[in-house]
């Protein structure tokens, strides 16, 4: 080789060496970019911490693989304070000035079903990881909305078979203690729905505000009352209060709590062990879950984020994010009617299973029984979470 | 009748809680004029203080409610300096506006420093004692003690020790007192510190009952004991104890009987009926500012 044959070959390799790094940058120009709506502040930033870390920790691992087709995925966070007013702007907002592909959002249910109107004009796909309220699949798919997904089990799945928990354990009389939001009240209508056939019936109602702290007088109500369990379906911050209130009205161990409120969780149990022993949930996920992926995830998030446990809506978002991605992988596109489509058709292998969509855009996933035994939760059971839609 | 009476039970246990926190506030309206809106704030404070203690130093539950009291009173001499000394003889709106300043500072300053996230406060006695059918947490009768003892001593120091004789010459004509020689701004500073201390203090012994313990959680309090002290009549001692009292028994009566939702709306009612029919609270014949 010449020497000025060498220098041709140097410079053409180092011209197609610059070509290859500016690929990256060529790539980010066309990044997809994905919003996500969660309570960030107020009495709920708790849940929207860890949405914003699981789907963080999505991204990184999606793009760390090198992307959807070499596109990166960006995450625009917005603050949706589990208000609708608030949820509505930050989604307007994500939709005009961010002008993001698709969202991903809210935890609370009232948000979330102010936010489908907005992305179905917007035609902008919105795939929900966190909200259980049954109305938000019942107008989603051939119901009406188009572009509103669910992949989380809804309450209707999840007051059934805990109300047939608890027929089956002789728990037919059962005093309601729920928050006042669309989220429990929707799971107690939903329960009315079922409780006739199964012989249950509800002795009382109470429906607490997000920040109530004092519960003495709605228990002393129920331990006066034949009230064999409570059913809640409520915050994961206010289990702990009633849970140490029970203790105090001297209900502890004798009435059960039933329903969903992260009951599972290592901090609940220790306020109160002696209220939370037998407590009953279903839940979508427990960081205990004996599954491969499952403990893969919890080891990364924990690894990510100082030790910290991650919960069951940083565990949603993180499944929601690689299933969007795989969508859009199978699209091959980030046109909205081709996601759309996508997501209808989609087998997406998570650690809990196979997931697909029914008809009404709600993911047919399992929704796990859980008990407390000995301070630690046990899984006792899981149900499918195929739903039959009735006549609304 | 042994529900009704439980029920009376849980009141006067909340109204107790309300009645310590409201007569710091009272008093403190009293020698300045001023509603502290950040009130709330310092009950919180103390909250934190005595959560700090018992999580991160393990430090056994008395010793929290000391640590607690004491972390408060040095975060208020700070802001009594700093802030309230300030406020004497200034306008009204200058006082609503400094503390619902502190208001802010104070709570975003306990969410940067720990997180905006729930802390469960886990010490204290919960276990119940049942008289006959009725039963109440020992931490509860453990706070209606403390706040009989927290009106005998307010009541004395009041009526007979030179710093409650300066407190009411304070209340009552702050420029008599600036000629026969009173030092105006260290009752002030006094009143205020024993203000901020109750709440404080009283933070502490609820968090045992009331378990969660997070920035914003002082607002609340604020606004429960805005209609407990225009209730008892502003600056006034015993009033302020009866109006908690009220308040708490009929807040216990409505949750029990008509369900939790309606509860907070009891509060907000007795405020604007006060309003209009008795601006100057239930027990004093006419305003004396």
């Amino acid at each position: 080789m010449t020497k000025s044959s060498f220098r041709t070959v140097l410079s053409a390799s180092t011209m197609a060496l610059c070509a290859a790094m500016a690929l990256p940058a060529l790539a980010q120009d066309a990044d997809i970019k994905i919003g996500l709506v969660s309570p960030n502040s107020g009495a709920n930033a708790r849940y929207g911490s860890f949405a914003q870390r699981g789907a963080a920790l999505a991204a990184k691992e999606i793009n760390e693989a090198g992307g959807i087709d070499g596109r990166m995925i960006e995450i625009f966070p917005a603050d949706s304070v589990c208000t609708p007013v608030e949820g509505v702007s930050a989604t307007q907002r994500l939709i005009n000035q961010n002008e993001v592909d698709f969202i991903i959002g809210d935890i609370c249910s009232s948000v979330t079903l102010a936010m489908q109107p907005l992305v179905e004009d917007a035609k902008v796909v919105l795939v929900n990881a966190a909200s259980s309220n049954p109305q938000i699949t019942y107008q989603a798919g051939v119901g009406g909305y188009k572009y509103s997904f669910r992949n989380y089990p809804t309450d209707e799945v999840r007051a059934l078979s805990i109300a047939k928990y608890a027929a089956e354990k002789g728990l037919t009389k059962l005093a309601v203690l729920s928050v006042d939001s669309d989220y429990g009240r929707g799971a107690i209508d939903f329960t009315k729905k079922y409780i006739d056939d199964l012989g249950v019936t509800l002795v009382s109602e109470d429906y607490y505000k997000e920040g109530e702290v004092d519960f003495r007088s709605v228990l002393t109500k129920v331990r006066k009352s034949d009230a064999q369990a409570i059913l809640m379906y409520g915050l994961a911050d206010t289990t702990p209060i009633i849970a140490r209130q029970m203790i105090e009205a001297g209900l502890a161990g004798k009435l059960p709590l039933l329903g969903n409120g992260e009951f599972s969780a290592a901090a609940t149990i220790e306020a109160a062990p002696k209220a939370m022993d037998g407590a009953i949930e279903a839940a979508a996920w427990l960081p205990a879950y004996d599954s491969e992926g499952s403990k893969a995830f919890v080891a990364a998030y924990e690894a990510a984020y100082d030790g910290e446990e991650p919960n069951n809506h940083a565990y949603g978002h993180w499944e929601t994010l690689h299933l969007l991605a795989q969508a859009i992988d199978d699209a091959d596109s980030i046109d909205a009617d081709a996601v759309v489509a996508a997501l209808e058709a989609i087998s997406f292998e998570s650690p809990m299973g196979t997931i697909t969509f029914d008809d009404h855009h709600q993911a047919i996933r399992p929704l796990l029984l859980l008990e407390i035994e000995d301070n630690a939760p046990v899984v006792t059971g899981s149900v499918t979470g195929a739903v039959t839609y009735a006549d609304n | 009748m042994y529900f009704l009476l439980e029920q009376i039970l849980n009141g006067v246990s909340s109204g107790a809680v309300y009645a310590i926190v409201a007569v710091g506030m009272t008093m403190i309206f009293g020698v300045m004029r001023a509603i502290n809106f950040a009130h709330g704030e310092y009950y919180m404070i103390g909250t934190f203080g005595g959560w700090y203690a018992t999580s991160a130093l393990g430090l056994p539950y008395p010793a929290a409610i000391l640590f607690g009291v004491a972390v408060t009173i040095v975060i208020a001499y700070v802001i009594g300096k700093f802030v309230m000394q300030r406020m004497i003889g200034a306008p009204v709106e200058a006082s609503v506006v400094a503390t619902l300043g502190v208001s802010l500072v104070l709570q975003n300053t306990a969410i940067l420093i720990f997180g905006g996230s729930y802390k469960f406060f886990s010490a204290g006695y919960i276990e119940p004692v049942f008289f006959g059918d009725v039963g109440i947490a020992q931490q509860r009768l453990l706070i209606i003690l403390v706040c009989i003892l927290v009106f005998l001593g307010l009541e004395l120091m009041v009526g007979f020790t030179r710093m409650g004789k300066t407190i009411r010459a304070v209340s009552q004509n702050i420029e008599a007192c600036e000629v026969v020689g009173i030092d105006v701004k260290k009752v002030v500073m006094t009143t205020f510190i024993l203000g901020t201390a109750l709440a404080g203090f009283s933070g502490i012994l609820t968090a045992p009952v009331n378990v969660s313990v997070y920035g914003g959680m002082g607002e609340i309090i604020t606004f429960k004991t805005l209609p407990i002290i225009v209730m008892g009549g502003l600056g006034n001692v015993r009033g302020t104890l009866a109006a908690a009292m009220i308040l708490g028994i009929a807040e216990s009566l409505v949750a029990g009987h008509f369900g939790l939702q309606y509860r907070d709306s009891v509060g907000f009612i007795t405020l604007i009926l006060m309003l209009l029919w008795r601006p100057h609270g239930l027990f004093s014949s006419r305003a004396r500012f």
